[in-house]
């Protein structure tokens, strides 16, 4: 059994932001050289999430849209005070929400050293505080 | 659009080249978020809609034996990016300060003065210290920005940084242009009246307590000042600024945008009054 952990920097530009990142998961598949197992993705944030749906523009943007509206900005959070230990106002109560939703991780097997997905499927690194530098970690786990 | 008021101590290129200013962001100014690239905050920018922003470093040495940027960090930014505006930072208790700042000017190129009375610990009023600086303002015509109010450096003193303070070297500098960092609060009605009175006092939105922007301007400006004060005799006088990265700009500039202020109001508040004191000198 082996276990193979990369770790990959992301900038992103919009505060909200959907990241087509399912490329470079198939790179650390083929990378690892790991023929039966799992792949895990996670996120290493709290107001970002990991998702999987179809890859279209349209669609990229009526996630962002309906993320947006289940979760709105304007509402009153208790989140909403000077945050000593980071030294910032944490206002940004909206982007953790939102990030609870999605969740952080997803995961896939692996078959004859390829992911396991359906061919619409695309893995999204979706941003829902940014621009920020981001990070996200993939995990091979298997023989 | 104009954010007046940023700090570049989030900058992974320089914390990461300087180790002693990461720990002096973190035992001074009690900031503790992860540095992240200078395309990050020019990303953050644009995602606001801003064009340029004002960053500013601040000189501790008396009172903390160290500098939160220097005046060559600030320049070697504004090198990287046509974006960011550079300002200079003195220590009014240092004898060379007044040298320092007319260096900072005409060698380094950098287009204004940033002091923080509260952190480092002086007070503006202070004919002796602070006096001499103001004349370098005034020699050079470059604008003084002075942090009022509350200071969320856990060093920070408010008793150093009542907007009152000024009033006697608003009166003594008129060629001075004085811009009272976060609006004053919770003196706010004391920097409003100072920028009601003084031709050359303005005041800056940082205005940063509790809540989110939209929160904290609404129950300040709107609540506080009004918005019938502002639209009449204010609005020319306010400055949008952020105070990044103590908050997003983001948030900043929805927040402004959310008052229900004139389109005339919001423009002259998210630049156009920014750009007349930074820039009516050079006519760029």
């Amino acid at each position: 059994m082996r276990s193979i952990i990369r770790r990959f920097e992301i900038p992103t530009n919009h505060e909200t932001e959907l990241i087509n990142i399912t490329q470079s998961i198939a790179n650390v598949i083929i990378e690892s050289g790991v023929q039966e197992g799992v792949v895990y993705i996670s996120s290493m944030h709290t107001t970002t999430g990991i998702t999987v749906n179809e890859g279209l523009s349209d669609l990229e943007a009526d996630i962002a849209n309906l993320i947006q509206t289940l979760v709105p900005d304007k509402d009153l959070y208790r989140h909403g005070s000077f945050l000593p230990s980071d030294g910032q106002m944490a206002v940004n109560a909206s982007a953790h929400l939102r990030g609870t939703l999605l969740g952080f991780q997803v995961y896939f097997p692996i078959e004859y050293g390829k992911i396991v997905k359906g061919s619409r499927q695309t893995i999204y690194y979706v941003e829902l505080d940014g621009p920020q530098q981001r990070t996200y970690v993939v995990q091979v786990v298997g023989q | 659009m104009i954010d007046f008021h940023t700090y570049p101590i989030m900058i992974k290129e320089l914390t990461d080249s300087d180790h002693l200013l990461a720990q002096n962001i973190h035992g001074v100014l009690g900031f503790h978020f992860p540095s992240q690239p200078l395309d990050c905050f020019l990303r953050e920018l644009t995602e606001a809609g801003i064009d340029k922003a004002v960053i500013l470093p601040l000189d501790c040495t008396t009172a903390h034996d160290c500098i939160i940027v220097s005046n060559e960090q600030i320049a070697d930014l504004v090198q990287c990016s046509e974006r960011l505006i550079g300002f200079a930072s003195v220590d009014p208790l240092q004898a060379k300060a007044p040298s320092k700042l007319h260096e900072a000017v005409c060698r380094l190129g950098l287009r204004g003065l940033n002091l923080d009375p509260a952190v480092q610990r002086f007070y503006p009023n202070d004919p002796v210290h602070a006096y001499p600086i103001y004349q370098v303002c005034a020699d050079l015509e470059i604008p003084a920005f002075i942090q009022c109010g509350m200071s969320w450096a856990p060093s920070g003193l408010a008793k150093y940084s009542q907007p009152l303070l000024l009033e006697e070297a608003v009166q003594s500098f008129p060629s001075v242009n004085f811009i009272l960092g976060h609006f004053g609060w919770p003196w706010i009605l004391d920097g409003a009246m100072l920028a009601l009175k003084y031709p050359n006092v303005y005041v800056d939105t940082a205005i940063l307590f509790s809540g989110p922007p939209k929160d904290a301007y609404r129950h300040a400006l709107i609540e506080h000042v009004g918005l019938d004060v502002i639209e009449r005799s204010l609005f020319q006088k306010i400055l949008f600024g952020s105070s990044y990265p103590r908050i997003d700009v983001r948030r900043s500039v929805r927040g402004l945008r959310s008052l229900g202020l004139s389109l005339a109001a919001e423009k002259a508040i998210l630049g156009a009054n920014a750009s007349h004191l930074l820039f009516q000198k050079d006519g760029k």
